[in-house]
C-alpha cells in the first residue's frame, strides 16, 4: 500500500526533475508529455494505495511509512514519513486525478510559449509539493509541502515575469502566504515543548494533556497558517491577483487543490481545533465573513477570472465553516465536488480567452455560446453546480454544510447558516452575471476583433468533458438518506461533531435552492435590462475597491515596514554606524600625509590600537588580581 | 595527521603559488587544484570521523611552550568539523571564481587567499588558546590585504574601518586569552576550568560580535561586503564570521558558565535586534550587496540566538544553520558578482528582466533565493526552525522575533530576485549579456548541490553536530 503511495509522491518530483535537467535537449511537447504522465502515474499510484486501504478492515485504516529521519536533535526526531489513511487518500486522488487533467489541458492551452518547458517543470514541482503536503506524517513535513506548494505558486503566478503585475502578484502570494508559515512554525515550536513530538498520531494523544492557552494558542496558529493558504478573510487580498498567472494554474492551484490546503489542515487537526473550540469556532466565522465578502465584490468585477477567483474564496468560505463546526466529511466532500466544477470553470474560461486572444474583460465578451457551443455548455454546467442546483455536484455538498450548520444549531449555528443561505443567493447572482455577459446577448468587441482560436485541440477538450462529467455526476457519492459512501469514508479521519438527519438536509435544501434561483433570476432580470446588479454608485465603488483591504494593509503593513527602513538606514546606520570610524580615519589620513602616504597611516592606526590594547592588558591584569 | 594535513595543505600551497614563476593562468590554476585537494582532503578526514565518538578526533598534539602551558592541539569535534567543511568546499568556490575573474597580480592574491583558507580550518581546529588566537590574527591580515588591494574605489576606508574595528576586537582577546591562561595555568581548550570573571568574558565575547558581526558592532560590514572583491566578501560573511560561532561555541560558553547566565539576555536582545535591523535594512539596500550584507547580519544574529538559547535544539539548530548560511551567502555572493560584471553595477534600479533568454541564470538565482528565505522543506528551514524551538526556552518573544524576521526574509530576498529577473531589462542590462557561462555554472552548482542534498537530509549535521545523546555536552545545563 505505502508502495502506491510513494510512487504517487515521487513520480511528479521525477517529472519536475527529468524536464529540468534535460533542458532544451527535449522538445516542448515532451516535456509536456513528462508532466502529464508523471502526474497520472501518481494518480496510478494514489489509487493503488486507496485500494489497498479499501480493502482493509474499518478501524485499521491507517500506515505510517517512515523513510529516514529527515531532522533530528538528541531525543526530538521528525521523520521523511507519509500517513496513508482514508483523508490523505482522498486528497490523493483529488490532486493528482484533477492535476492531471489540468497539466494535459495545458499542452494545449500553452502550446506556442517560449518557455513551455518551464512552465511543465513548474506544475510538477507544484504537484508533487500539494501530495507532500496531503501526504506528510507529521506537521514539519506538511509544513514543508506547505512552503513549497507556495513557492510553486509564486513561480506560476508570475510565470510571465515580463509583466510587472504578474511579479507583484506572485511577490504578493508569497508574502501573505509567509505570514502563515510564520504563524505556523509558531504552532510547531508549541507542539515540540509541550507534546515532544510533532508526529499526527503522537500530537493527537497528548492533545488531552495540555493547558488551554497552550492548545489556544497551538490551534490559533495553525489558523493562521490555513486562512493565508485558503485566501480568507484577513489574508485574502492575494488570490484575486494571483489570476495573473496562466489560466490552467489558477484551475490547479487557485482553485482545486492548494487554496483548499486550509480546509485540509483543519480536518487533518481536527483533535487540536476540538480541544480549542473558540479557535475552531472563530475559523467557521471566518469562513462565513468570507464567503459573503467574496460574494459581494464578485458581483463588480469585470474580469472573467477574478470572478470566479472570488467565487473560489467563497466556496473555500463554506468549506471552513463546514469544518468548522465539526462536519468534516461534509467540508471535505465540498472539497472534492469545488475541485471538479470549479476547476472545470476555470478550464472553460480559460478556452473562451484563448478564443479571444487573451482578452479577460468580460464587457468585450458576449454571444459566445454559438461560436463555442461545447465550452459554453460546460461553462453552464460548472455554473449550475457552482449554485447548487440538483442534481449537478456542488449541490449534495454546499446543502449538506448549510443543513450541519442548523445542526450545531444554537445562535452561532444559526447566524452561519443564514450567511450560507445569504451567500446562495449572492452566488446564483455573480455566476449568472458572469454566464450571461460571456454566452449571451449581442456579439462582444472582442469576439469581432479576432476570428478565434474556435474551441483549442483535443487535449483541452477531453479535460473539460472529463471535468463536466465530473461536475454532473460527482455529488452523487453522497446522497443524504439514501447512502453516503464518502462522507463515511472521511469521517474514520475525523469523526464528526454533527450528523444533520436526511429530513433537514431535504428541507435546508429546498430552501437554499429556492434561493439560489433567487440569485439567478436577479441576474437575469439584469441582464434583460442591461444594467448591473450593483446600482449604487457609492456601493459600486466600494465593492470597486474590494472593501479597501489592499489600501488598508499598505497603510497599516507596508508603508510603516519602508518608514522604519528607511529612518534606520538614514538615522541610525549611516551616521552612526557606518560613519562611526569617519572620524578616526580622516584622522590617521591627515596625519600620515594624505591618501599617498596612507600606509604610514594604516601603521599609525596599528600603533594606537596596540597602545589601547596594553592599557586595557593592563586594566585586565587588575582586574583579574 | 589528518587534521594538521588539513592546515598545511593550504599554508603549502600559498607558498609555492606565491613562489613559483608560473604563467599566469597556471598560478591561479595551481591554487584552485590546491583548494580542491582540501576539499578532498577534508571528505578523507569526514570518512574517518566517528560521528558517534563525542571526543577530540583526528588530533595532534604538542609541546609548544610547556613552562606556559601552551601547546599545537588541534582536532575536530562534530561541528566544528562541519564548519571546517563549510570552509573549504566556500574556499574552493571562492579561488575558482578568483581564477575565473583573472585577478591582477595572481601569485600574491592566490597565495593570500589560500593562507586565508588555512587559517580558517586551523581557528576551527585549534583546541589550545594560544594557537586559537594566532590562527584568528593569521586569518585576518591576508583580508586586509585582500580588500585594501583587490577591493573597489573604497576600498582604503573599508579596509581601515574594518582593520580598527577587528584589531581592537583582536586586542581585547588578546587580554582576555592572557588573563584567561595566566589564571588557569595553562591555554589548553581540552582541560576542564571554568572562570567566573566577567572581564575575561566580556574580552571574548565582544571580539566574537565584532567578528560575526553582531549588531551594533557591525560598523564595518556595509563597506566591507560592498568594497571586497566579491569572492572575499563570500569569504568573510560565509567562513571568516563562522569563527565567532566557534568562539562562542569552544570559549565562551563552557568556559564562563556564570558570565553567560548574566549576560544572556543582554545578548540575546542584542541579536533578536539585529536579526529584525539586519532584515529592514536589507529591504531598503539600493544595491545587491547591500541585500546580501544585512541580510548576513540578520543571519548572525539568528545564529546567536541559536546559541545562547543553551539547549541542544538552538545549539544544534545554530551550527545547522552556520553551514547552511556559509554556502548559501557563498552563492548568492558569487551571483551578484556575476551578475556585476555583466552589467557594471549592483544598483537595483539599473537592472531587472534579465530571466529573459538566461534561463539557467535565473533557475540558480531562484533555487538560491528560496533557500535563503528558508523556504519550507529547506535545510535553511531546518536551521530556522531548531533554532526558533531553542530560543522558546529562553522566552516566547524571541521564537516571535524569528517568525516576524521570516517574512521579512521574504520581503527582502524576493525583491532582489525580482530588481535582478524580472519585468523590462534595465538601463545596465544589455541584451548580449550572456547568460551564465558553463565554468561559472560549473562553480554554482556544488553549492547548491550540497544546499539541495543537505535540504533532503539536514539529520545529516544536527544530529552529529554534536554527540548523540549528550547533545549539548559543552553547556551544563540539558534543556
Amino acid at each position: 500500500m505505502t508502495y502506491g503511495a510513494w510512487i504517487c509522491l515521487l513520480s511528479p518530483l521525477a517529472g519536475a526533475l527529468a524536464i529540468t535537467l534535460a533542458g532544451e535537449r527535449i522538445s516542448r511537447r515532451a516535456a509536456g508529455w513528462i508532466s502529464t504522465l508523471t502526474t497520472f502515474a501518481a494518480f496510478g499510484g494514489a489509487l493503488v494505495a486507496f485500494g489497498a486501504l479499501w480493502a482493509r478492515d474499518h478501524g485499521d485504516r491507517q500506515e505510517l511509512s517512515t523513510a529516514y529521519t529527515w531532522l533530528s536533535v538528541g531525543d526530538f526526531e521528525v521523520g521523511m514519513e507519509i500517513l496513508v489513511d482514508p483523508l490523505a487518500s482522498v486528497m490523493m486522488l483529488v490532486v493528482s486525478g484533477v492535476g492531471g487533467l489540468i497539466v494535459w489541458y495545458s499542452m494545449g492551452y500553452m502550446a506556442g510559449d517560449d518557455e513551455e518547458r518551464r512552465f511543465f517543470a513548474y506544475m510538477s514541482l507544484f504537484v508533487f509539493s500539494m501530495l507532500l503536503l496531503v501526504q506528510a506524517g507529521n506537521f514539519l513535513l506538511l509544513l514543508a509541502g506547505w512552503g513549497l506548494v507556495g513557492l510553486a505558486s509564486y513561480l506560476l503566478i508570475g510565470f510571465w515575469h515580463h509583466r510587472a503585475e504578474a511579479v507583484a502578484a506572485a511577490k504578493k502570494a508569497f508574502v501573505m502566504n509567509a505570514i502563515g508559515d510564520a504563524t505556523f512554525m509558531l504552532a510547531a515550536v508549541l507542539l515540540v515543548w509541550e507534546t515532544g513530538t510533532l508526529e499526527y498520531l503522537g500530537v493527537f494523544e497528548e492533545v488531552g494533556g495540555l493547558s488551554d492557552t497552550t492548545v489556544t494558542l497551538v490551534a490559533l496558529g495553525l489558523l493562521g497558517g490555513a486562512v493565508a493558504k485558503s485566501a480568507q478573510v484577513p489574508l485574502h487580498t492575494w488570490l484575486p491577483d494571483a489570476m495573473e498567472g496562466p489560466t490552467p494554474v489558477s484551475a490547479l492551484i487557485h482553485a482545486a487543490t492548494m487554496v483548499t490546503a486550509g480546509v485540509y489542515l483543519l480536518v487533518r487537526a481536527h483533535p487540536i481545533f476540538e480541544a480549542a473550540v473558540e479557535v475552531q469556532q472563530l475559523a467557521a466565522i471566518l469562513g462565513a465573513v468570507t464567503l459573503l465578502v467574496a460574494g459581494v465584490i464578485a458581483l463588480v468585477q469585470w474580469d472573467i477570472k477574478r470572478v470566479i477567483a472570488y467565487s473560489t474564496m467563497s466556496q473555500i468560505g463554506y468549506m471552513f465553516l463546514g469544518a468548522g463546526i465539526g462536519a468534516y466529511g461534509f467540508a471535505i466532500f465540498h472539497l472534492l465536488t469545488h475541485a471538479f466544477f470549479k476547476a472545470l470553470l476555470f478550464l472553460a474560461a480559460g478556452v473562451v480567452i484563448h478564443h479571444l486572444a487573451d482578452e479577460q474583460d468580460i464587457r468585450r465578451m458576449g454571444g459566445l455560446k454559438d461560436e463555442l457551443p461545447r465550452t459554453h455548455v460546460a461553462f453552464l454546467i460548472g455554473t449550475l453546480a457552482l449554485v447548487g442546483i440538483p442534481p449537478f455536484a456542488g449541490f449534495w455538498s454546499k446543502d449538506a454544510i448549510l443543513a450541519a450548520t442548523v445542526e450545531s444549531g444554537g445562535a452561532l449555528g444559526w447566524t452561519l447558516f443564514l450567511a450560507g443561505l445569504a451567500g446562495t443567493v449572492l452566488t446564483g447572482a455573480y455566476a449568472f452575471r458572469l454566464y450571461f455577459a460571456v454566452f449571451h446577448g449581442p456579439r462582444g468587441e472582442a469576439a469581432a476583433a479576432h476570428a478565434g482560436h474556435g474551441e483549442g485541440p483535443r487535449s483541452m477538450l477531453v479535460p473539460v468533458g472529463a471535468l463536466a462529467g465530473l461536475s454532473v455526476v460527482g455529488g452523487l457519492v453522497s446522497i443524504p438518506g439514501v447512502w453516503h459512501p464518502f462522507t463515511s469514508w472521511v469521517d474514520e479521519t475525523g469523526e464528526p461533531l454533527v450528523e444533520p438527519v436526511a429530513s433537514l438536509e431535504y428541507l435546508v435544501s429546498a430552501i437554499a435552492v429556492a434561493l439560489g434561483l433567487v440569485g439567478v433570476w436577479l441576474a437575469r432580470r439584469a441582464f434583460l435590462a442591461d444594467r448591473q446588479l450593483v446600482t449604487s454608485p457609492e456601493a459600486w465603488r466600494v465593492l470597486e475597491h474590494k472593501l479597501y483591504f489592499d489600501e488598508l494593509y499598505d497603510a497599516l503593513f507596508y508603508r510603516p515596514a519602508e518608514a522604519i527602513s528607511a529612518g534606520l538606514l538614514h538615522n541610525v546606520e549611516e551616521p552612526v554606524v557606518e560613519r562611526s570610524l569617519d572620524e578616526i580615519g580622516s584622522g590617521t589620513i591627515q596625519a600620515g600625509g594624505g591618501v599617498a602616504r596612507l600606509q604610514s597611516g594604516l601603521l599609525r592606526s596599528y600603533a594606537v590600537a596596540v597602545a589601547v590594547a596594553v592599557v586595557v592588558l593592563v586594566v585586565v591584569f587588575v582586574a583579574v588580581r | 595527521m589528518l587534521t594538521t594535513s588539513l592546515i598545511l595543505l593550504p599554508v603549502v600551497g600559498a607558498l609555492l603559488v606565491a613562489v613559483l614563476p608560473l604563467p599566469r593562468l597556471t598560478t591561479a590554476g595551481l591554487a584552485f587544484l590546491v583548494a580542491l585537494l582540501e576539499v578532498a582532503l577534508w571528505i578523507v578526514a569526514a570518512g574517518r570521523f566517528d560521528f558517534d565518538d563525542p571526543a577530540l578526533q583526528l588530533g595532534t598534539s604538542r609541546e609548544w611552550v610547556e613552562s606556559l602551558g601552551i601547546s599545537y592541539t588541534v582536532g575536530f569535534y562534530g561541528f566544528s568539523l562541519w564548519l571546517a567543511g563549510a570552509t573549504v568546499i566556500v574556499c574552493a568556490a571562492a579561488i575558482g571564481y578568483a581564477l575565473w575573474v583573472g585577478r591582477d597580480r595572481p601569485r600574491a592574491y592566490h597565495a593570500l587567499m589560500l593562507l586565508l583558507t588555512g587559517a580558517v580550518v586551523a581557528t576551527f581546529a585549534a583546541q589550545d588558546l594560544l594557537l586559537f588566537y594566532v590562527a584568528f590574527e593569521a586569518m585576518l591580515i591576508p583580508l586586509y590585504v585582500l580588500v585594501g588591494v583587490w577591493g573597489g574605489a573604497r576600498r582604503i576606508a573599508a579596509t581601515l574601518t574594518f582593520v580598527v574595528y577587528t584589531m581592537a576586537g583582536s586586542l581585547l582577546m588578546l587580554a582576555s586569552v592572557v588573563a584567561y591562561g595566566v589564571t588557569q595555568g595553562t591555554f589548553s581548550l581540552q582541560e576542564p576550568g571554568t572562570s567566573a570573571n566577567t572581564w575575561i568574558f566580556l574580552g571574548f565575547a565582544i571580539a566574537f560580535a565584532v567578528k560575526a558581526p553582531l549588531f551594533p558592532l557591525h560598523g564595518w560590514l556595509p563597506l566591507a561586503y560592498r568594497e571586497a572583491p566579491v569572492e572575499v566578501a563570500a569569504v568573510l560573511s560565509a567562513i571568516v564570521s563562522k569563527t565567532a560561532v566557534y568562539g562562542f561555541l569552544v570559549i565562551v560558553l563552557p568556559r564562563f558558565p556564570e558570565p553567560v547566565d548574566d549576560f544572556t539576555g543582554l545578548i540575546l536582545a542584542l541579536s533578536a535586534a539585529g536579526l529584525v535591523y539586519g532584515s529592514l535594512l536589507a529591504f531598503r539596500a539600493p544595491d545587491l550587496r547591500g541585500i546580501v550584507a544585512y541580510s548576513s547580519l540578520a543571519q548572525m544574529g539568528l545564529i546567536t540566538l541559536g546559541l545562547f538559547a543553551l539547549n541542544d535544539l538552538g545549539l544544534s539548530g545554530a551550527v545547522l544553520q552556520s553551514v547552511a548560511h556559509a554556502l548559501v551567502s557563498t552563492t548568492m555572493f558569487l551571483l551578484v558578482g556575476m551578475v556585476e560584471r555583466r552589467c557594471g553595477t549592483g544598483d537595483l534600479d539599473a537592472l531587472g528582466g534579465m530571466a529573459r533568454g538566461r534561463p539557467i541564470l535565473a533557475t540558480v538565482l531562484l533555487t538560491a533565493g528560496m533557500i535563503a528565505l528558508a523556504v519550507p522543506g529547506s535545510v535553511t528551514f531546518a536551521g530556522e526552525f531548531l533554532i526558533m524551538t531553542g530560543v522558546y526556552a529562553e522566552g516566547w518573544g524571541y521564537s516571535v522575533v524569528v517568525a516576524l524576521a521570516i517574512v521579512l526574509a521574504a520581503m527582502y530576498t524576493l525583491r532582489l530576485i525580482s530588481a535582478v529577473l524580472h519585468v523590462r531589462p534595465g538601463p545596465a542590462v544589455r541584451d548580449e549579456a550572456l547568460d551564465l557561462r558553463p565554468v561559472e555554472l560549473g562553480l554554482l552548482l556544488p553549492l547548491v548541490a550540497c544546499l539541495i542534498a543537505l535540504s533532503v537530509w539536514p539529520a545529516l549535521v544536527s544530529e552529529s553536530a554534536f554527540w548523540r545523546g549528550t547533545p549539548a555536552a559543552i553547556v551544563e545545563e540539558e534543556p
